[in-house]
């Protein structure tokens, strides 16, 4: 007989969402993680992200469906969230795992065929922590927790805890630690279930399954100079804007000039264009661009791919500043600099591009031949902070654009460790067409909205 | 015959597919499948065709209409590429074949897939994945360090036929998505040397939201007009 009943699959998941704080991203795998999202109290705060790219989903019977502030992604966008470290927690239902965190992801005694692991390598290597879902053991009675894999691996080392519908245990550095228990069970019943030792907890307990209420934490700051406040000298910033005004986070330019940060690293498509007057402004106005953070001499280098101006008589304050030997400066060719950023926000270390390929832009960097194309070897870019522009924002961070002020705010946005958005207006989650968010809350750290009648000349 | 990229059946915008041809297949757990282009594909005289796709779904989730499984015991596929042959416990015609030494099977991870299908649409020669490092999946590929991370060298997929499932088109081929229908259709669409897109209904150039349009027209050649179940809710 066994000691006590064993929790039930809501139970383990109720589990589950302790682990959970708002803000969080999850990522939850096929089978029992499924039930997780339903679980979850309404405006939690929490993103759940589907294996088919569904995040801030619940589930629906055999669909999904969307809460207030959720969007779809498609797949490639979804793997990218995963492999470039913006999912905080995955949650996975493995056939098998082991001491040292390893597990099996989809292959079970019934499959004899493919070992095949479907998401379980995304979902083992980006999130920040891992999370197996399972039952102790299988339906002959044997341990899931086993000394050593059976079927082939699909994460390695991967795991931080293990819940499963008797217990909870922490993977440490010399094996499994039972934290604890479920109602009526005792160390030595789960002892008896698991197919390596336990190191019991000296703080072991019984498992609860109620969530601390919580608060999802606001993204909005009144003040565009207190969504900076914590930018470094030395940072390096990405900074939007293609050319003229659109699409450029002007009040974050101003806050950052008056912010009086030094000797950073600017990435942008131009390093600022002519700020002279009567060239496309108003009389007697000069455009705000990154060129005002030149002429404060904030910048001790610029990543761009336009760092001049598009007047030879009227060259820019970069050029300026580079001739005097002010600034320094790595150029990028356009499409390198979108595909650099894209890289860096998923997680894609490096990749090879046809683009430069015999110029100079290929030079001291490797070469490769695929299919007699030559291609060059480039690497991801990454930030600690990206200065964007937007349209709109509900209070999670959702972002959508207007039209061609898209241009580089997309790409950029995934790239930084703290990403700020500058928008004309703040609504509720729920309020934007879930279709039309192009930035996901996950991407979003701080939100500011431009004062209205702002104006981009001073 | 089309008008423009508007075909009038599925059979017509599929007149063209040879035999050994290889083509990615939208959809995932039910959702976004290109019914009516599957149904019309399994009709069709070939053989030996490669399809890249989700798996076969579990017992008791099989969507009602038409799906890869259906498609593959018509008996023109050869070859799947995929993350995952089926959920555990489907016991799906995919598995049956390949016990059969009917059907090769060759597994690629769902994120290295997607990536894949991504640098094979971009252009790319190919792209240095952290995914898979350390695994079987790194056997006989070349790795290498990048600060200290090891990453995976894994080559871009480009395909001969995609067939994807959008909610609406306009007659540039633009495309928008539903809810989770969207998953493989975007990145899909742009890896294929033609990409047929299956959607409920097609409007005039124009009719459509630009802020919501996921597949610009460029990467769509042929649309087909059909109702069904998992076009998106």
């Amino acid at each position: 007989m066994p000691p006590a009943q064993r929790l039930s699959d809501d139970q383990i998941a109720r589990r589950v969402a302790r682990e959970l704080s708002p803000g969080q991203v999850v990522a939850l795998g096929f089978g029992l993680p499924g039930l997780v999202p339903g679980v979850l109290p309404e405006r939690t705060g929490v993103f759940c992200l589907s294996e088919s790219g569904a995040l801030g989903y619940v589930n629906a019977g055999q669909t999904v469906k969307l809460r207030p502030g959720g969007t779809p992604l498609g797949l490639a966008e979804a793997v990218a969230m995963l492999r470039g470290g913006r999912v905080d927690c995955a949650v996975v239902q493995p056939a098998q795992v082991n001491a040292a965190g390893d597990f099996s992801h989809w292959t079970t005694a019934a499959t004899t065929g493919v070992f095949a692991p479907g998401a379980g390598l995304d979902l083992a290597a980006g999130p920040k922590r891992v999370i197996a879902m399972l039952r102790h053991t299988a339906e002959d009675g044997s341990p899931n927790i086993v000394p050593e894999l059976t079927f082939p691996v699909d994460g390695i080392n991967a795991l931080h805890l293990i819940i499963t519908d008797i217990a909870v245990l922490s993977v440490i550095p010399r094996g499994l630690e039972l934290m604890e228990v479920a109602p009526g069970w005792r160390a030595d019943d789960v002892s008896a279930l698991t197919g390596v030792p336990l190191r019991r907890n000296p703080d072991m307990g019984e498992m609860t399954f109620d969530m601390e209420p919580s608060r999802f934490p606001s993204k909005v700051f009144s003040e565009a100079r207190d969504a900076l406040h914590d930018l470094s000298d030395g940072a390096t910033v990405m900074i939007d804007g293609f050319a003229g005004p659109g699409g450029m986070p002007h009040c974050l330019l101003v806050a950052l000039r008056d912010h009086g940060a030094r000797d950073l690293t600017m990435i942008s498509n131009t390093a600022g264009i002519a700020r002279i007057t009567n060239f496309g402004t108003p009389p007697g106005k000069l455009a705000i661009d990154h060129s005002i953070l030149i002429d404060s001499k904030q910048i001790k280098k610029a990543i761009a791919s336009y760092p001049v101006s598009p007047s030879a008589s009227r060259p820019s304050a970069f050029e300026l500043a580079y001739r005097r030997g002010e600034v320094e400066l790595e150029l990028v060719p356009q499409g390198t600099l979108a595909e650099r950023l894209r890289a860096g926000g998923a997680g894609v270390a490096a990749f090879y591009t046809p683009t430069g390929a015999g110029t100079l832009i290929a030079q001291g960097k490797e070469t490769r031949v695929f299919n007699g194309k030559e291609y060059v070897l480039e690497k991801g870019l990454r930030a600690d902070f990206c200065l964007i522009r937007g349209h709109k924002a509900d209070t999670m961070g959702n972002v959508i654009y207007k039209g061609t002020s898209r241009n580089f705010n997309s790409v950029m946005a995934p790239a930084a460790r703290v990403t700020v958005v500058e928008v004309d207006e703040v609504v509720e989650p729920g309020m934007l067409d879930s279709e039309q968010i192009v930035t996901p809350g996950v991407y979003i750290s701080r939100i500011v909205v431009r004062p209205p009648g702002f104006s981009p000349y001073e | 015959m089309a008008k423009g990229k508007v075909y009038p059946s599925a059979e017509q915008a599929l007149a063209d597919i040879f035999d050994g041809a290889v083509v990615l297949v939208g959809g995932f757990a039910g959702q976004g499948v290109p019914e009516a282009l599957l149904e019309a594909l399994s009709r069709q005289a070939v053989k030996d065709l490669t399809c890249i796709c989700s798996p076969a779904m579990p017992r008791g989730r099989q969507s009602s209409g038409f799906d890869v499984a259906r498609l593959v015991a018509s008996g023109r596929v050869s070859k799947v590429i995929t993350p995952l042959l089926e959920y555990p416990g489907a016991n799906s015609v995919l598995e049956q074949q390949r016990r059969a030494g009917q059907l090769t099977v060759e597994v690629v991870p769902q994120g290295v897939l997607a990536e894949r299908l991504r640098a094979g649409g971009a252009g790319l020669g190919g792209v240095f994945l952290p995914n898979g490092a350390g695994t079987r999946f790194e056997e006989g590929k070349e790795t290498r360090e990048f600060d200290g991370q090891r990453a995976v060298l894994e080559l871009p997929i480009r395909a001969d036929f995609a067939l994807v499932r959008a909610q609406t088109a306009d007659l540039f081929g633009n495309l928008i998505y539903q809810g989770d229908a969207r998953n493989w259709g975007p990145v899909m669409a742009m890896a294929a040397a033609i990409t047929i897109a299956q959607v409920d209904r097609v409007v005039e150039p124009g009719g459509l939201d630009p802020e919501r349009v996921i597949t610009p027209g460029i990467f769509v050649h042929r649309i087909i007009a059909a109702g069904g179940a998992t076009g998106g809710r």
